[in-house]
């Protein structure tokens, strides 16, 4: 029965979102109310709605995750998601709303007046929107398989079809409704369970205190633990990088045999050092014998692992043991055994650690990650549509304001997540599951029920995050389709109603794609896709409307190529790493082109700005005729009345 | 708007620019400030995290001194600034509408023709 309580949180929260969407829908009458709900919506409302649709899966699951697994060098996830609306704030969003545009295509078309400019933009829109909803799709499915035990295609599909009925039905006002609310919910479920886990297990100052007291200290497991390693399809969860001194015993059916034991530590050359060692009494090696790359263990052998650095140390050596195996099988780890695949403390709590360092140039990578998520926030399409939501300038402006303190509040919980995941749980390092933390921690609450309760609050949190970022994802997309390809490339002067069924029908072709895109991407990692779609951003639209916005001699020519050759060089960039990744093509690169490769922010944004402005200068004849008129509707206060209104009702 | 202002403003690019110019000077100003302390903070930190290492991974409350700066009080800071832009912000657009209706009120295309005659 226990069982059954997060399912009926997320069936809760799913008819919650579909009724909401339904209410709504009764008060949406027109063809804007669909595209940006007329304009109507109050600020309370709007920054709940805005602040619902950007907090996403990989905000509410993939931060709390990343910062149990890394510690602080991911601290800039959640601080630049949410700074990036300064950027934005401070040169975006006044000239954009004052422009009357409301999508980027129409900032496009109109800053240049060229209509061929429009569609290069909506494809991008496309483009940015699918990259961003895959990881959404791969997180729904990822949450029914982890607490309903349902296969990953059937989770996805059922989400991505509420989902994609809702907005149909409803377009933008109803979901305005149904983001708003999914704010609060996401908050309520951010904040409220870790209080009660706090008040069992320690708050997050003690917590990290542990931390920093023992600096050498590994987590460690808290009682016998059974690990499911996976079969030889499963890497790279089979590899066991055991971090310091632990004991485990291999189990199941078939045979071991152990492809890589080496050791990777300062100055050491991976391989150099065996370092698996048969514990005394097991079968077919006498005590302290190292094994050998291909040995075969039998099952049932106890395995000490004995890194010599470590012993007596803080050195961080790491043994990276490959288990090849065709089943899955059990492996069981001692209590008090260290955790594989944990960073230890010190390296956790300090700047630096694996995830900037691992390739060297951590100060590169930090730069080039922070440049990427702050530009990326300010080039997302489909939270730039949400400026138009508001009455006007001055309430556009506060209504940022109070996104910044509604997802800034929410983005302070997650790293108390990670924490607490760290010292509770680390289980979860072991066959790296640490994004399902912010769904398995309540479990590990002495009382079953309340644990079973918590837990499903954090999954209807968790079911709200890919809801609202997949509705407005889907809203923008299916808006551009309906709004430009539509209205203005396939049929130009269609009627109002004409457009709405196209958005109706827009949307559960998008609906549909997005779902099948994200069956494909079942492997992949939610918080690099999430990356990849933050990078094209950072390096196409972010040049596009800053340059747009704020100097008169920018060219069609210039924009263009400036905005095409920063996304496309930096998505070429991020999969060839991820193809690489995947061993799907073979190579190396050199440290620092794998740096730059997998954060491309760092050059592919100035790289993006400076063809722009140099295209721009070649191409000076062509700035529009009227440049100083549009400057102005830019700039100009709105009671000026200099805007034009770019949507036809 | 005004029909009046709306003319003038169509008929006199010249005119248009230097508004424009003026207009986006005093937004650009006060969005530089701003941006300029938010990416000191932003952009010094990992300067101060790789070269002041002991500064940096000093106790704080439990935390370290970093972590309870970046995960904690950066919140904050970015609310204030953004409150404080916004303040300002909305201070100047009315300073513009004011002078623009003000000029308006000695009109406009006198004053272009005038200068244009020089």
């Amino acid at each position: 029965m226990i069982e059954l309580i997060p399912l009926i949180f997320v069936i809760l929260i799913i008819i919650a979102t579909v009724g909401l969407g339904v209410w709504a829908t009764k008060r949406s009458k027109s063809a804007s109310d669909f595209f940006v709900a007329g304009r109507t919506v109050g600020v309370g409302m709007n920054a709940s709605a805005i602040s619902g649709e950007y907090l996403s899966a990989a905000s509410f699951m993939g931060v709390a995750g990343l910062v149990m697994r890394f510690g602080y060098d991911t601290l800039w996830y959640p601080v630049c998601y949410a700074a990036g609306y300064l950027f934005l704030l401070l040169f975006i969003a006044g000239p954009l709303r004052r422009f009357g545009a409301y999508t980027i295509p129409d900032f496009a078309e109109g800053r240049f007046d060229s209509p061929f400019f429009r569609k290069i933009a909506v494809i991008f829109v496309l483009f940015i929107g699918f990259f961003y909803t895959m990881p959404q799709m791969r997180g729904a499915g990822l949450v029914m398989k982890q607490i309903m035990g349902w296969p990953y295609w059937v989770g996805l599909t059922v989400v991505g079809a509420v989902i994609t009925f809702n907005v149909a039905i409803g377009g933008m006002k109803g979901i305005t409704f149904v983001q708003a609310f999914q704010y609060w919910v996401k908050l309520f479920a951010i904040s409220i369970p870790v209080f009660v886990i706090m008040t069992v297990f320690g708050w997050y100052g003690s917590r990290m205190n542990d931390n920093v007291q023992n600096p050498g200290l590994f987590p460690q497991f808290k009682e016998s633990h059974t690990l499911a390693v996976k079969g030889t399809e499963g890497a790279p969860a089979n590899v066991l990088n055991a971090t310091g001194p632990s004991s485990f015993t291999l189990g199941g059916t078939p045979q071991f045999t152990v492809n890589q034991p080496s050791v990777l530590a300062p100055g050491s050359v991976e391989g150099s050092t065996a370092t698996l060692h048969v514990a005394p009494g097991a079968i077919n090696a006498p005590t302290g014998t190292a094994i050998a790359a291909g040995q075969s263990i039998e099952p049932g052998t106890a395995v000490d692992v004995v890194l010599p650095g470590a012993i007596g140390g803080t050195d961080p050596v790491t043994a990276k043991v490959t288990l090849t195996k065709e089943a899955p099988s059990p492996v069981t780890f001692d209590l008090a055994s260290n955790v594989p695949n944990a960073p230890h403390n010190e390296k956790w709590i300090r700047p630096f650690g694996d995830f900037t360092s691992k390739q060297g140039f951590p100060l590169l990578y930090t730069y080039s990650l922070i440049i990427g998520l702050v530009c990326g926030t300010a080039g997302l399409p489909h939270i730039l549509v949400r400026f138009y939501t508001n009455p006007d300038g001055r309430a556009a402006k506060r209504t940022t304001f109070w996104v910044m303190v509604l997802i800034g509040v929410f983005y302070m919980f997650t790293p108390i997540w990670g924490t607490l995941g760290r010292a509770i749980i680390p289980n979860l390092y072991a066959n790296n599951l640490t994004d399902a933390v912010v769904i398995d921690l309540p479990r590990a609450l002495p009382s079953g029920l309340l644990g079973a309760i918590l837990s499903g609050i954090t999954c209807a949190g968790a079911f709200a995050a890919f809801m609202s970022t997949f509705s407005g994802l889907l809203v923008s997309m299916s808006g551009a389709v309906a709004h430009d390809i539509y209205g203005r490339i396939l049929r130009p002067g269609a009627s109002a109603e004409s457009r709405l069924v196209a958005f109706k029908v827009a949307s559960v072709a998008i609906g549909g794609i997005s779902i099948l895109l994200g069956l494909y991407v079942e492997e992949f990692d939610i918080a690099k896709m999430v990356g990849w779609a933050f990078a094209i951003g950072a390096a196409s639209y972010f040049p596009l409307l800053l340059m747009g916005s704020w100097w008169r001699g920018l060219t069609m020519a210039g924009a263009a190529t400036g905005m095409l050759a920063g996304g496309l060089l930096s998505v070429g960039s991020i999969v060839t790493v991820m193809v690489i990744d995947k061993n799907q093509l073979q190579g190396s690169l050199n440290p620092l082109a794998r740096v730059l490769m997998e954060q491309p922010a760092i050059w592919a944004v100035p790289l993006s700005l400076i063809l722009m402005y140099v295209i721009s200068k070649m191409t000076a004849a062509t700035v529009p005729a009227d440049i100083d008129l549009k400057m102005l509707r830019l700039h100009a206060p709105e009671e000026m009345g200099l805007s034009k209104n770019y949507i036809e009702h | 708007m005004d029909p009046r202002l709306e003319h003038d403003i169509h008929s006199h690019p010249g005119h248009q620019r230097r508004l424009a110019q003026a207009v986006m000077r005093r937004q650009v100003s006060l969005s530089l400030k701003v941006a300029a302390v938010f990416l000191f903070m932003l952009l010094g930190l990992p300067l101060v995290n790789y070269f002041l290492p002991e500064l940096a991974n000093a106790p704080f409350l439990g935390f370290t001194a970093t972590w309870f700066f970046l995960a904690v009080l950066f919140y904050p800071i970015t609310w204030f600034l953004s409150w404080w832009f916004i303040r300002q912000s909305n201070d100047i657009e009315a300073d513009i509408a004011a002078n623009m209706r003000h000029e308006n009120a000695t009109p406009l295309h006198n004053k272009a023709e005038g200068e244009a005659r020089h």
